[in-house]
């Protein structure tokens, strides 16, 4: 799944497999490029729902304040 | 005799001397309020009743008057120790003198307030509320709803103009982490007798939008004085143990929780504590995340680091085992070499001394070393005669010796 179109909680579970992975010496150097650009990704994107407005929920929730006001 | 007729005032007076003369002391009196009223002087008048134990005729009533310098003590009192105002339809265990008099009749004057009875009395009502819910097995229901990992948008029911609110929304929307929130507010009544429905009102109102919000929170602005009366009714309680977003109550006051504190999914005490619950939950959540972080650049440079070494390893090792191996060949060729040399001179010597021997075998075995010794051989026609029998008397016979041949004819033969 992208990214993009998850939820907290699932993009949390991605990152714990990728930790799990490392912690049991799963990973191997081929794919250590391409886990840790996911890794990051997956971070930021967890970052951004912590630290920053989401413009998106922010007009759901004033649309809906302006039907009912 | 007929006694002289007394005048009214006159009865009055003895009626109130006989009151006062009987009923010199002060005595605690259990009693329901049913009319509370306060004038411009800061007086308080009230009415006592007594009901049937079951139904609600009234079995006794009785005026009572709770003067201004006794009020204003005795309200603030009685209202921060119970979170119950004082208003008509409360049990109240008061001290009381009993007056009479003349124009005014009977009445009880309050003198005192023991506010533990009312609180037993408000804590038996909750208490059946709780116990109705628990039978109709919903009073757990929104304890059991789990809050999300980032409760982020928040559903405020609060009087929009209630300091309570203010805090909220200030320490949630400048928590030091920088966390996002997202608030609305759904305005209701927090005091008196709206309580119930106003917050009803506004529940529903989010329920209908309920995929929006996160978590729902009740908050109620401080104040010195409170009436928490409207937060402990079945109805409320009811709506609040079922709503199907996890309910926060910071409803501020130091008793007993109200019912809806007791049915909520959680309850803190004041509006800015419900700031910081939210917030503390956003701190586990960000420093899960921070972990995470950190394990995987750790282990990620762990893997990289043990592969460099790997490497380096084999970079030092590998020429040392290449020139191990060189030697290792050469040797090996060098023992072959002089390995094939003196097995091809050994296969030659035996070659040899196999040759020597069959030449001699040979030699010994050549008709011309027999006859040597003095053996002959006849030839008829050219061919060895090896038997008589195949001789005639007159055939010629050649004979090859040693040394010459010479040819005789046969004369006799014998088998």
């Amino acid at each position: 799944m992208p990214v993009k179109k998850m939820t907290y909680d699932q993009a949390m579970k991605c990152l714990e497999e990728i930790v799990n992975k490392i912690d049991n010496n799963e990973l191997d150097i081929d794919s250590l490029a391409s886990t840790l650009k996911e890794a990051e990704e997956i971070i930021k994107f967890c970052r951004e729902k912590l630290y920053k407005v989401d413009n998106e929920v922010k007009k759901i929730l004033e649309g809906d304040s302006q039907s009912e006001e | 005799m007929q006694e002289s007729p007394l005048s009214l005032y006159e009865l009055n007076s003895l009626v109130r001397k006989s009151v006062k003369t009987c009923l010199p002391d002060t005595y605690w009196l259990q009693a329901e309020l049913s009319e509370v009223r306060t004038n411009y002087t800061g007086h308080c008048y009230v009415e006592f009743v007594q009901k049937e134990t079951k139904g609600n005729n009234l079995i006794a009533k009785a005026r009572g008057t709770i003067w201004s310098n006794v009020f204003s003590l005795l309200k603030p009192y009685f209202e921060e120790s119970t979170g119950q105002a004082f208003v008509a339809g409360i049990k109240v265990l008061v001290k009381v003198s009993v007056e009479f008099h003349e124009l005014y009749g009977f009445s009880l004057t309050v003198q005192d307030i023991d506010p533990t009875y009312t609180l037993g009395d408000m804590a038996r009502k909750r208490r059946e509320i709780l116990k109705q819910l628990e039978r109709e097995g919903v009073l757990t229901l929104n304890k059991e709803l789990s809050i999300p990992t980032l409760p982020q948008r928040i559903a405020v029911i609060s009087s929009g103009n209630a300091a309570g609110y203010g805090d909220f929304c200030n320490q949630l929307h400048k928590n030091d982490s920088g966390f996002i929130f997202y608030t609305k507010l759904f305005p209701a009544v927090m005091q008196g007798d709206k309580v119930e429905s106003s917050i009803i009102s506004a529940l529903n109102d989010i329920n209908s939008c309920r995929d929006n919000w996160d978590v729902v929170v009740i908050i109620r602005g401080g104040g010195a004085t409170s009436d928490l009366s409207g937060f402990d009714t079945y109805e409320l309680a009811s709506n609040c143990a079922q709503f199907p977003l996890p309910i926060i109550t910071g409803i501020g006051h130091e008793r007993d929780d109200t019912v809806i504190d007791s049915v909520s999914n959680t309850r803190v005490k004041t509006p800015t504590a419900a700031a910081e619950f939210l917030i503390d939950k956003m701190i586990s959540a960000s420093s899960i995340l921070d972990e995470h972080t950190t394990s995987i650049k750790e282990g990620i440079k762990q893997i990289v680091d043990s592969q460099y070494e790997k490497l380096s390893k084999m970079i030092t090792i590998l020429p040392l085992r290449v020139r191990i191996r060189i030697k290792e060949e050469s040797y090996r060729q060098d023992m072959t070499k002089s390995r094939l040399s003196s097995s091809v001179a050994s296969l030659l010597m035996k070659e040899q001394h196999r040759l020597q021997l069959l030449e001699q075998k040979m030699k010994s075995a050549s008709p011309f070393e027999i006859m040597k010794k003095g053996y002959s051989i006849s030839l008829l026609n050219g061919k060895s005669i090896k038997d008589s029998s195949i001789l005639k008397e007159g055939d010629k016979v050649e004979t090859i010796y040693h040394k010459g041949k010479s040819t005789s004819i046969i004369t006799n033969i014998e088998q």
